[in-house]
């Protein structure tokens, strides 16, 4: 049996799930001490199933989301090595930030050495101002990482309790300044969320659960919880993706959809292609902060049932904010599911408290709470499906490199949108009716997102880089450098290569098991020619566990992999 | 809301070369990619990028006679290369966008209104299928490109050679001393359009200083004068220290500083062959520069402040140069019309072209109707030999867009008679951009095409 529980911004939700059938579910509000609601959630589904039943359970929890946006952790300084470039100026952040001098370039040549004397100052300046964490990042690190790893190893030296994360290490793709972002947050996080996962695995040991606990990830794979303390911000956003995770569960295999998860203050749109949740191009936003993290393309909008309605003037205005409970609930202030409560579209709360909410708002007005109520969830399904426009706009609008790209880009619009989420009925059946697609409200639409992290399954990546002309290769995500001694070496061989550190990389994390299917999502090769002649090669090859899910819900299909 | 933002189109083409080793390949762009989003410059909110789309069959025959067939001439990376650089005029014009820079591949600037196949790594001209498109869509009236390559844009010379709304400046290594061997002063332009061209030669070995020279005192005066409504830069980088084809001393810096300075509506990339030690320094500068952003930390690996310098006599020569020109721009509507191009009823000039790369030599004799109420029309006679095979001979008539009805009129009938009577063309076209369209009369099949769009009325 397999156990989902995410742990969302106002309710914690738990599936237990049994070949594909939904065996048990909880929803408790969250509370400041996660772990506790965590807990909680997975004692209601436990009740009367023996611990040793449990095959995985995978945890979604915004956690990491909390630290950042609370800015819960202590400061992070920053030593950069950006070389030549953009001007310096634009690498200002919230922190002690030292420039040194070093240039690394696009194929990893060093241009410029390090100076010591300045490596050396820039810590003795952190360590004056009181820092213990360290961020060091270098243009062009994924190309070569000696300066990094220079730099991290005199600071080892010389203060071996701080706390050093190196840029190539947390961000391995081509973006600088996302790079210099991704491995402060990943410094700055990283103590908590190691006590965090302590603590849920301790907690889960007393309850007997001996088994695999995974956590979700940004783009809907998993990490094992304990291996997932070197990259706590990777699990930013899995609740978002495991709402999506759980409608790829919950219709049909190979279906084109859009998923709308009205909640209380958002509503997280995403795009599922052909079966596929569409992954973002660009690494996750968090907090206006642009990190490398890799996540499902997921938009959240600042509406849901709990946003504050108001009157100003003439014009009703639904705001982004939430200041309680809905009015029919006890709350202060008419919300949106007071206007579906009116409108018959929901049995929660007070009908007469809900059309009171309506009256407060249309009186001056000489409206009528029905039309006060219709107004307001027009205003709802307006924002919601221009904000999905806009997410199909942006999707087509990718950039293409190669012409093949270019060519095989078409207009696909689903006929299909989703809800899932608590507000879900009242608004769904408007939207798809605005956009001509159908409605669908899945079975379990309450906990859809317990049963994305339940059906989720581990997804781990290599990314090799090889440059025949100078004899060396890269291995992106294990910041591994290496040479090539074989002077036939080409794509086969890269790939091999590949699928090699792969499976070295599944074993490390105890999933060899799960390797299965291994998918290439990129294989680029360039014949490097200098005087007519050619040189190298440049071959670029990503490779990756088979991305899915473990099972569909209701249908009895169980995926392969299994 | 907010501010107007650069528009980037950056098309590599990682999959389309000329041949394995040419310097049109897939590398070409590679390191650029590397350095543009290292720098995480698309991230910047003045910077937004876009997905090109294809330019039409009709787009195509707007500009060139491609032969014998549009279709035989472009491949589907010609095509998005062009429509990139359309797609983001048309976001400029509607105000959308503040200016933008086509980084695409294959270039175009050597391809000229007749194309019988590829030379100096061009088939289609991607600056002048937009700058028809520009103004058959928009309207747009006068317009204005700098060609910064190192070798002459001869290209788009030839293309707007007698059209006094488009003016085209090109500075480039004097072609004494490098493909295509054209660009020389006394290049100016047609009866019709007289010094709506401008060539400006310059010695082997020119540094940014005198680049800068011929910038501030001769082109940004002839752009203040002329006010192009819209005004775009053949952003080739072959003039840079480190290319391997040009022998020029231009830095990133200078081409940045010329890119601020110019302050065009769109820049389309050019040539350029250092594809690692220039590329990735000027493409990230000049899109600094595009969107207002400082550019002055991007530096090459190897330039040091002072390490060029010119031969003060050459660099008197070029300031004599810009003298004589400056003189020719302020007389352009004095000269002597008779003198320089009779007074017969056409104007015509006999031209010989060698496509380099396809190994094709062309005669063409061009003819221009000196009509004094519109820019004339134009009937061309053109035969090419592709060293194998029969001598392929061609009629073709265009049309300008604010044609005379004298002219159109003629036009047509050049056209009818020369599909029942000039047995000899085996080919026969007709480009008429006052209507927008396009005909072309194969002899052998005794058949017409027309192309999309508007069909002519009868
Ligand atoms: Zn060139
Ligand atoms: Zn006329």
């Amino acid at each position: 049996m397999y156990i989902g529980v995410d742990v969302g911004g106002t309710c914690t939700d738990a599936v237990l799930l049994d070949k594909g059938q939904v065996k048990a579910t909880a929803k408790v509000p969250t509370r400041a001490d996660l772990l506790s609601s965590l807990l909680e959630a997975l004692d209601v589904i436990m009740k009367g199933t023996p611990a040793e039943l449990i095959k995985r359970v995978v945890l979604s929890t915004t956690m990491i989301t909390n630290l950042i946006a609370e800015r819960k952790f202590d400061p992070v300084g920053l030593i950069l090595i950006p070389g030549p470039g953009l001007n310096h100026d634009y690498y200002r952040y919230d922190t002690d930030t030292h420039i040194i001098s070093g240039v690394i370039d696009y194929r990893g040549r060093e241009i410029v050495a390090l100076n010591e004397a300045e490596v050396d100052l820039a810590i003795d300046k952190l360590a004056v101002a009181g820092y213990k964490k360290v961020a060091v990042v270098g243009k062009f690190s994924m190309r070569n990482n000696a300066h990094e790893n220079h730099v991290a190893s005199v600071i080892k030296g010389k203060y071996p309790g701080w706390q050093v994360e190196i840029g190539h290490k947390v961000a391995g793709q081509l973006n600088f300044p996302r790079r210099v972002v991704s491995a402060m947050l990943t410094c700055a996080t990283r103590d908590k969320y190691e006590f965090f996962v302590d603590s849920v695995l301790t907690a889960l040991d007393q309850r007997g659960i001996k088994t695999s606990v995974f956590i979700l990830k940004a783009d809907g794979g998993t990490l094992p919880l304990a291996t997932s303390k070197e990259v706590p911000i990777e699990t930013i956003y899995s609740g978002p993706a495991a709402s999506t995770l759980g409608v790829q569960a919950l219709i049909p295999p190979g279906e084109t959809a859009v998923v709308v998860d009205i909640g209380g203050t958002t509503t997280d749109l995403a795009l599922i292609l052909s079966g596929q949740p569409l992954l973002a191009r660009k690494g996750a936003k968090v907090y206006d902060q642009r990190t490398q993290v890799r996540a499902l393309a997921v938009k959240s909008v600042p509406v849901g049932g709990d946003s504050v309605v108001e009157r100003a003037g003439k014009e009703i205005i639904v705001y982004s904010e939430r200041l309680g409970s809905p009015y029919c609930l006890g709350g202060p202030m008419p919300t949106p599911t007071d206007a579906l409560r009116v409108m018959g579209l929901t049995n929660l709360g007070d009908i007469d408290k809900a059309r009171e909410a309506m009256n407060l708002l249309g009186d001056p007005l000489g409206i009528r709470p029905v039309e006060v109520a219709a107004r307001i969830i027009e205003l709802v399904v307006e924002t919601i499906t221009n904000e999905i426009d806009q997410m199909y706009i942006r999707w087509e609008k990718n950039p293409a490199y190669r012409v093949w790209e270019v060519l095989q880009k078409k207009k696909v619009r689903p006929k299909t949108i989703v809800g899932v989420g608590g507000n879900a009925p009242g608004f769904v059946s408007q939207i798809a009716a605005r956009m001509g697609c159908y409605p669908v409200i899945p079975p379990y639409f309450m906990v859809a997102n317990a049963i994305g992290a339940a059906v989720s399954r581990p997804t781990l990546q290599v990314n090799l880089r090889a440059d025949t002309e100078r004899g060396i290769y890269s291995i992106q995500e294990e910041g591994y450098q290496g040479t090539i001694k074989d002077r036939h070496f080409n794509e086969e061989k890269a790939l091999s290569l590949a699928k090699e550190w792969l499976a070295r990389r599944s074993e490390k994390y105890g999933l060899q098991d799960d390797l299965g299917e291994v998918e290439v999502t990129r294989k680029e090769v360039f014949n490097m020619v200098r005087d007519w002649v050619t040189s190298g090669k440049l071959i670029d090859i990503s490779v990756q566990t088979k991305r899915g899910i473990l099972h569909y819900i209701g249908t009895g299909v169980n995926c392969s992999g299994d | 809301m907010g501010i107007k933002k650069t528009g980037l189109i950056f098309f590599p083409a990682f999959d389309w070369a000329i041949s394995p080793t040419h310097p049109e390949r897939e590398e070409r762009l590679l390191y650029t990619r590397d350095q543009i989003f290292e720098e995480g410059v698309v991230d910047l909110p003045e910077i937004e990028e876009f997905s090109p789309r294809l330019a039409t069959i009709h787009d195509i025959a707007r500009t060139h006679f491609c032969i014998p067939r549009v279709q035989s001439q472009v491949t589907e990376a010609h095509l998005i290369a062009s429509g990139a650089a359309m797609l983001l005029g048309d976001r400029i014009v509607s105000g959308e966008l503040n200016n933008g820079f086509a980084m695409v591949r294959p270039p175009g600037h050597h391809a000229m209104r007749v194309v019988h196949g590829n030379r100096g790594f061009c088939n289609i001209n991607n600056e002048a299928i937009m700058v028809e498109y520009l103004r058959r869509k928009h309207g747009i009236k006068k317009l204005a490109i700098v060609d910064s390559d190192v070798h002459h844009g001869d290209g788009t010379q030839e293309i707007f050679y007698h059209d006094p709304d488009v003016l085209f400046i090109s500075f480039h290594q004097d072609g004494r001393t490098i493909f295509p061997g054209t660009g020389f002063t006394h290049e100016l332009g047609g009866p019709n359009a007289y010094a709506k061209t401008i060539n400006i030669p310059l010695p082997p070995g020119t540094t940014d200083e005198t680049f800068h020279y011929v910038l501030d005192h001769l082109i940004m005066p002839i752009l203040n004068d002329f006010k192009p409504d819209f005004l775009i830069n053949s952003a080739g980088q072959d003039n840079h220290y480190t290319d391997p084809l040009g022998s020029m001393l231009f830095t990133a810096q200078g081409y940045a500083d010329f890119t601020r300075k110019l302050n065009p509506h769109m820049a389309v990339l050019e040539g350029g062959y250092a594809i690692e030690t220039a590329l990735p320094y000027l493409n990230l500068a000049i899109l600094m520069a595009l969107a207002g952003q400082d550019y002055s930390y991007v530096r090459e690996p190897d330039y040091r402040p002072g390490m060029f310098k010119e031969r003060p006599e050459k660099v008197e020569q070029v300031h004599k140069m810009v003298e004589s020109l400056l003189d020719v721009w302020a007389k352009k509507d004095e000269f002597d019309r008779e003198k320089l191009f009779g007074s017969g009823k056409f104007y015509q000039r006999k031209k010989n072209i060698y496509y380099d790369t396809d190994y094709i030599e062309e005669e063409q004799l061009e003819k221009v109707r000196q009509c004094d109420q519109c820019p004339g029309y134009m009937i061309i006679e053109s035969g090419a030999n592709r060293g194998y095979g029969a001598l392929i001979r061609v009629l073709a008539v265009s049309i300008p867009f604010t044609a005379c009805p004298d002219c159109q009129t003629e036009a047509y009938e050049v056209y009818e008679q020369g599909k029942i009577e000039k047995k000899q063309f085996d080919y026969i076209y007709m480009q008429d951009k006052s209507t927008d369209t396009y005909l072309a009369y194969e002899r052998n099949k005794d058949q017409e095409w027309v192309s999309e769009g508007p069909k002519p009325e009868v």
